[in-house]
């Protein structure tokens, strides 16, 4: 278990971590959420010891050196662009005071683990970036490391080495604490056993996938994409916009369960089908064209908006 | 379309703006190296004399004209301030043939032991001095005339009387024995282990440059460990360039007279100084590009001021041993050349140069602690 609590940082008049308490259970996936510039990294760094925090304390359950404690993969990939696969992963595992021969197994066993076997003895500034990437995770693992910490490890991923990533991230699940932040939220809802959504260096929210979503209420999401962005027109008094949203109130539909982010408008209800035409025709009264409509189940994009108003992809 | 790169690429410029100043500040740097040399190298001939007059004792009083003239002619040559010449006593002529057989002095004027005899007796028998050099030098020439000169007219100021003496020219054996090249093969050794500035601290900042720092320090490395590590790889280049020089030197007449051992000895202890100070170089840049540029300002500096490309030697501060401290010993290239000229031409043994020995690990040590100082606030510091 990590507890961390009250962590501040301040880059000048920016608190880019500011006043954030969070527990980390032993063996979980816990996702960081939240857009770019959230404090996601630099919180990650404060855990990682790389970075001076402002204030606040962070505990450690497990005992001994935070080397060997944490598995460190940062956003940007970090290799040695002249040496083999092989030769960083065991150079790196001797640093961790492997000896070679062990470093030297655990290196080809990780090489099989993330697909670059056929790298093996390839200088890693030859790899693709996906691969280099998945280098990079790999030297996070070389150590066999209790806690593993990924920042953003899907980021530059091609489709093909996400998978790959993944798959790994869920093997070492319950061996292993898993760290990751992501921007995405269909990165942090496929792996996160919790996930802690952050904007503006606050924690706003945490807890499983499962119950963030229910904390909006039960139902499915309709989602009205406009040709128009709704949202700006909504900030003049009487807009169309504005008469539109009063008159879906009378839907009968409970309006804390209706929001609005750019062109996007999200109800969520158990009976968008019998309101769909009566909506549809609302949009028209008001000449407001409706260019999708979609039904889906509720997302970590729809936690995030109800927590700030805004879309977490800018 | 040309200006807008134009434009792009003054932002750039000003953004980086470190490198900017250095490369605008390079050439006005040069001016004023030059000028030190420049000054540095102003001609300046320095006369050894020796006084091996034994004196005479005439009515129970013991006279040495030889000693009582002595500091006189010094203060004579030393008021002339158009003559770039300087007179210093030497202990004996041995000491002081091996000052002009490492061009730490010109010419050397030997007062012969019946000097006074010769003076006072009453037959007109006058002494001969000696004026030792390497006739093929022209400080040798220039210094040889204007010493017996002046002598001559000192003398004669003393006492009214002209031509007291006559001169016999002892010309000095190594003339064809040490040549010129061989008296800068030391400094151009040097030079060799002086150039592992630039691949040493680019060994170190490379690690910066890409990041890699990061992974080695979560690998809870120590600064002292990673910098000894790189360190050791650099000796060994060092060692390569070393031998590479003493290969080309060699094949071209250069004649090692120490012993290999104490070459050995000063050249690796020259190439950890020299990695020690990349450690200083290193904690002041970030970036390979960096180094490039702000490197050059330390290697001109030690190429021009440590004696490794011109003769230079300035007043000392104090003596360790033989060696002269002065400002030049800062580079501690200095002490190395004085020690490899002593070892390696005049064939002396490592307690001689035990001055040159000290003054350069002392140098090493403090750009060490710098240098580490530096490189862990800068590099390693969690910020
Ligand atoms: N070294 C720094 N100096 C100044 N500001 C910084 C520094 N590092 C990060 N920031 C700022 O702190 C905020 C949080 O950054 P970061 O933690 O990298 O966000 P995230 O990883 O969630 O995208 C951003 O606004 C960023 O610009
Ligand atoms: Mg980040």
């Amino acid at each position: 278990m990590i507890s961390i609590s009250h962590l501040r940082k301040n880059f000048g008049d920016l608190a880019a971590v500011d006043d954030l308490s969070l527990t980390i259970n032993h063996g979980e996936i816990l996702g960081l959420l939240g857009p770019n510039g959230a404090g996601k990294t630099t919180t990650i760094r404060m855990l990682c010891d790389l970075l001076e925090r402002d204030g606040g304390e962070i505990h450690w359950e497990t005992t001994g050196e935070l080397s060997e404690i944490i598995g460190f993969c940062s956003q940007e990939n970090l290799y040695w662009p002249r040496l083999t696969c092989r030769e960083q992963l065991v150079f790196l595992g001797t640093m961790h005071k492997m000896s070679a021969a062990a470093a030297h197994s655990r290196a080809i066993e990780l090489l099989n683990m993330l697909g670059l076997a056929g790298k093996t003895d390839v200088y890693a500034a030859k790899l693709s970036g996906g691969m280099q990437r998945r280098l990079n995770i790999a030297l996070a693992l070389i150590h066999d490391p209790p806690v593993l910490i990924l920042d953003e490890p899907e980021a530059g991923l091609d489709p093909q080495s996400r998978i790959l990533v993944r798959d790994l991230i869920r093997s070492l699940a319950r061996q292993k604490t898993v760290i990751i932040t992501t921007h995405n939220m269909d990165e942090a809802e496929r792996l996160s056993d919790r996930v802690a959504i952050i904007d503006h260096g606050k924690l706003l929210e945490v807890g499983s996938v499962d119950s963030l979503k229910q904390s909006l209420g039960s139902g499915d999401c309709l989602e009205c994409r406009f040709e128009t962005d709704l949202g700006y027109l909504l900030t003049e008094k009487s807009s169309p916009a504005t008469q539109f949203i009063e008159a879906i109130s009378s839907l009968g539909l409970a309006t804390d369960t209706i929001s609005v982010v750019q062109d996007k408008l999200l109800i969520r209800s158990f009976q968008h089908l019998e309101k769909l035409s009566a909506l549809t025709d609302l949009a028209k009264m008001q000449g407001l064209e409706i260019q999708d409509i979609q039904l889906r189940k509720t997302t970590l994009e729809d936690v995030f908006i109800n927590l700030t108003g805004r879309a977490l992809r800018e | 379309m040309i200006w807008a790169i134009f434009i792009k690429s003054i932002k750039e410029q000003l953004r980086n703006f470190w490198i900017l100043i250095l490369t605008v500040s390079m050439a006005p740097f040069f001016v004023f190296v030059y000028f030190l040399i420049n000054e540095a190298s102003q001609p300046h001939y320095r006369a050894l004399i020796v006084n091996q007059d034994q004196g005479v004792t005439v009515q129970d009083e013991q006279i040495n004209i030889g000693s009582a003239l002595l500091p006189g002619f010094q203060e004579y040559i030393d008021s002339m301030e158009n003559i770039p010449l300087s007179i210093r006593s030497a202990g004996s002529r041995a000491a002081a043939i091996k000052k002009i057989e490492t061009r730490k002095a010109d010419v050397l004027l030997v007062i012969p032991a019946h000097f006074s005899q010769a003076l006072l007796s009453e037959a007109t028998h006058t002494p001969e001095l000696e004026i030792v050099g390497n006739l093929t030098s022209t400080g040798y020439l220039i210094s040889a005339v204007w010493v017996g000169e002046m002598l001559n007219e000192f003398m004669a100021q003393q006492t009214g009387q002209e031509r007291l003496f006559t001169v016999k020219e002892t010309a000095l054996g190594l003339s064809g024995q040490i040549d010129e090249f061989e008296i800068w093969v030391p400094g151009i050794l040097i030079l060799s282990i002086i150039m592992l500035m630039f691949s040493a601290t680019i060994a170190i900042i490379v690690e910066v440059d890409q990041g890699t720092i990061l992974r080695m320090k979560l690998s809870g490395m120590r600064a002292w460990q990673f910098l000894v590590g790189v360190g050791s790889s650099q000796m060994l280049v060092g060692i390569i360039a070393i031998f590479l020089t003493l290969a080309a030197a060699t094949s071209l007449g250069f004649e090692m007279r120490g012993s290999f051992w104490s070459f050995l000895l000063i050249t690796v202890l020259t190439s950890i100084s020299m990695i020690a100070f990349s450690l200083i170089l290193a904690a002041v840049t970030r970036s390979v590009t960096d180094v490039l540029v702000v490197g050059n300002f330390p290697l001109f500096l030690f190429m021009f001021f440590s004696g490794a490309a011109f003769p230079i030697s300035p007043q000392a501060w104090f003596y360790l041993g033989d060696y002269g401290v002065s400002w030049q010993t800062l580079m501690s290239a200095a002490p190395a050349i004085s020690a490899l000229q002593k070892t390696s031409i005049m064939g002396v043994g490592l307690a001689d140069v035990g001055g040159e020995l000290l003054a350069l690990v002392f140098m090493t040590a403090i750009y060490f602690a710098i240098g580490l100082w530096g490189f862990q606030r800068r590099h390693l510091r969690t910020k």
